[in-house]
């Protein structure tokens, strides 16, 4: 009897935890936890972010910070190849196109002209810029047939979801408008091959195909679920003649490697990487890069970003153009990466890049968008409550070898 | 002088009341009950219930002018009252009215206060005497000494529409669960009366909101008079600092990393001091965040504490959701951050 209380004893003593008792369905998963951790991850992002972007935009980020924490706001891509009354819809509804709400007012100084044409569907915006080195010109296009609509300034109303059309096709994407920015200012013309490197979910290549004029289209992320969910949005928006073989190829590679697949392609390289998300970080504990577990992965971002740069640069043929895009405010993953890259660019493929100044783009959009000011490389989209779109920073280059 | 400017009084009332010429025996009877107070007003009898006899020749309906006019009200405040008086329903609302007018006057009101009063408040006409004393009463038990009480009746009227039990319920509220003093509380109902007719969720949720939420203490709620403030105005301010990063909640030991702005800084000031001065803010972008708060709170609301089942959270279960496009058809299902 004793013996029996005694193993029964140590066999308890034994059993460290109850979870191998407790039913399956009554164990708490920690996603569904009933209580949160003490600091979520959304909190460590926050404090984050105080620290950094507290020095960084100094008066700015009070501003910055209320818009970050409350609801943002979206535009409609609008789907050209849908049918319906979908953008008198919009526009009856008090939205605008944000790409024809333009400021032409002329620049500033003797030595410089701005002349603002709308030509059929694109606009063109011709710059004379003076330099220390003499007169630069500096023509900037942007590329065609994108269309976004936005609600007005301090308008906080919200887009309905988009209705199928007859042939089962939506009318409009629902996306950060800022996001449309990096697209229009790649600049795709007539019979290009472009690259979007890190694609899904796939707002941007939907713009992109939205122009109507690529030669072919190459939509690569790494991740395989990421680019099926990407393939499902291309299909509820492009007809299936334009997602031919011939036309379009998705991929799922590893982006850094593509030095090695396909060096020297391609006239137009998107590189929208990853990054660590600020607004999202800020609001969602789910899938947070600031989550402790993944402070690894958080820390390694910018070597990635450099990474995924330099495969873009290589991949994009002598003269094509290539926009690195991010959705963070943080200068070591936006500044320092394009500076970094386009040293070893140089240093290690003998490539020569120039800077594409977007500041001319820029200024034509600042009806709608509110930018950071004397950004001293590339342009930077910043979270207002009047504009709430954004952060979205990018760079344009374009390669002299 | 006066029998002549009576005399037209009467003409004037006569023929507004043309009907009542038809039928002069009803007309007589309805405006004998006024006529009854009035008496005993004059007479100061408390409870009469003597005959109704008409008058012969002298229509009452210059006693109830009469009546006003020796209450102290000029002419054309009188004529106002006549007017007030004759439109209000109920038999007993006509008596009521100058009960009620008595009540006032002895509290020492002025009889232009009064009539401001009652307009304001139109309600305290239906109000029974001896329950308007008892309110009264009451409020100079819980420490609105005189002058004071004249002052929260003539700005809140409606605090005497109020029943005595309501009142006890939301003192007790005051000094039981929330803990103010009983001197707190009088500065409380002194300066926001209205409390006690709040929703005593509403203010619970209240101060709660400013004492967790945000860390501010009684005596610094009642200096700030919280309580003149609706709760959105409370959250809104509150919420647009924070949010800004100008307010921080103290942590278990009431520490801050930051100091936080007083409580009057935020709540007591205009609007466009407080942008000035504590957020440091364009009215353009506070017009903004109040509707988005405001739609915010409404959305929280109607979701109370229902578990959402975001069918894309399953999808990405696994991955990382780097994109910032969240895009799509509908975008704006993700939950907020409170």
């Amino acid at each position: 009897m004793m013996a029996l209380l005694l193993d029964t004893r140590l066999l308890l003593r034994k059993v460290k935890d109850l979870r191998c008792f407790t039913p399956k369905r009554n164990r708490v998963k920690e996603k569904w936890a009933a209580t949160r951790a003490k600091y979520p991850p959304t909190i460590l992002a926050l404090q984050h972010f105080d620290a950094t972007y507290g020095i960084q935009l100094g008066q700015l980020w009070p501003s910055v910070r209320v818009a970050l924490l409350s609801e943002r706001k979206y535009g409609a891509l609008f789907n050209n190849f849908s049918h319906g009354a979908v953008l008198a819809d919009l526009e009856a509804q008090g939205c605008r196109d944000f790409t024809r709400d333009t400021d032409t007012e002329a620049q500033p100084g003797p030595e410089q002209e701005s002349k603002v044409v709308a030509e059929g569907e694109s606009s063109y915006v011709s710059m004379k810029k003076s330099d220390a080195d003499g007169q630069q010109l500096s023509p900037l296009q942007l590329s065609p047939h994108i269309k976004c609509l936005v609600f007005p300034r301090g308008d906080i109303t919200r887009f309905k979801p988009a209705k199928p059309d007859m042939l089962g096709l939506l009318g409009y994407y629902l996306m950060d408008a800022a996001s449309v920015l990096p697209c229009l200012a790649l600049d795709v013309q007539e019979g290009h091959n472009v690259l979007d490197l890190c694609a899904a979910p796939g707002g941007k290549s939907l713009a992109l195909l939205q122009s109507q004029c690529i030669g072919f289209l190459c939509v690569n992320d790494s991740s395989v679920s990421r680019t099926t969910r990407l393939k499902k949005v291309l299909h509820s928006y492009v007809p299936k003649q334009l997602l031919t073989d011939e036309k379009l190829r998705i991929t799922s590679f590893d982006g850094t490697k593509w030095g090695e697949i396909e060096r020297n392609t391609f006239d137009r390289v998107l590189v929208d990487v990853p990054c660590t998300t600020d607004r999202h970080s800020l609001m969602e504990d789910d899938n947070n890069i600031f989550s402790r577990s993944r402070t690894g992965e958080r820390r390694k971002l910018p070597q990635l970003q450099v990474e995924l740069l330099l495969a873009g640069i290589q991949a994009a043929c002598p003269g094509g153009e290539i926009v690195y895009s991010t959705c963070t405010l943080s200068q070591n993953q936006n500044m320092s990466v394009v500076e970094q890259a386009v040293h070893l660019a140089r240093e290690n493929h003998n490539i020569h890049l120039q800077v594409v100044d977007v500041r001319p783009f820029t200024h034509m959009f600042r009806k709608t968008f509110h930018f950071a000011p004397d950004l001293p490389l590339g342009e930077m989209v910043i979270p207002h409550l009047a504009a709430n779109f954004g952060p979205i920073y990018m760079c344009k280059l374009r390669r002299l070898t | 002088m006066g029998t002549r400017v009576g005399a037209r009084q009467l003409l004037r009332w006569t023929i507004r009341n043309a009907s009542s010429v038809v039928s002069p025996p009803q007309f007589w009877r309805c405006h004998l009950q006024p006529l009854c107070t009035g008496c005993r007003l004059l007479c100061s009898s408390t409870s009469l219930h003597h005959e109704i006899s008409p008058l012969s020749g002298k229509p009452n309906t210059e006693l109830s002018l009469r009546t006003f006019l020796d209450m102290g009200f000029t002419d054309t405040q009188a004529e106002q009252l006549c007017e007030t008086v004759s439109k209000l329903r109920g038999g007993s609302a006509a008596k009521h009215a100058l009960s009620t007018l008595t009540a006032l006057f002895v509290l020492g009101l002025n009889p232009s206060s009064v009539l401001k009063l009652l307009d304001k408040c139109p309600e305290l006409y239906s109000v029974k005497e001896p329950q308007l004393q008892q309110r009264i009463d009451n409020l100079r038990k819980l420490g609105l000494g005189e002058g004071s009480i004249q002052r929260v009746v003539a700005y809140y009227p409606q605090i005497l529409t109020v029943p005595v039990k309501t009142i006890k319920n939301a003192v007790g509220f005051l000094r039981e669960k929330c803990l103010f003093t009983v001197q707190q509380v009088t500065d409380i109902i002194r300066d926001s009366p209205a409390v006690l007719a709040e929703n005593l969720g509403q203010l619970e949720y209240k101060f709660q909101y400013v004492y967790f939420r945000m860390g501010v203490k009684q005596g610094e709620m009642v200096k700030s008079r919280l309580f003149r403030f609706t709760l959105d105005e409370v959250r809104h301010r509150h919420s647009f600092l924070e949010r800004r990063g100008l307010y921080q909640t103290p942590d278990k030991k009431g520490q801050t990393v930051i100091i936080n702005p007083k409580l009057d800084s935020i709540l007591s000031v205009d609007q466009d001091i407080f942008l000035t001065e504590a957020a440091n803010a364009s009215a353009e972008e506070y017009d903004i965040f109040k509707r988005l708060m405001a739609r915010e709170l409404q959305e929280q609301e109607q979701q109370g504490g229902r578990i959402e089942a975001d069918s894309d959270d399953e999808e990405e279960a696994e991955e990382d959701d780097e994109e910032e496009e969240t895009g799509g058809r509908s975008a704006y299902r993700k939950r907020r951050k409170k």
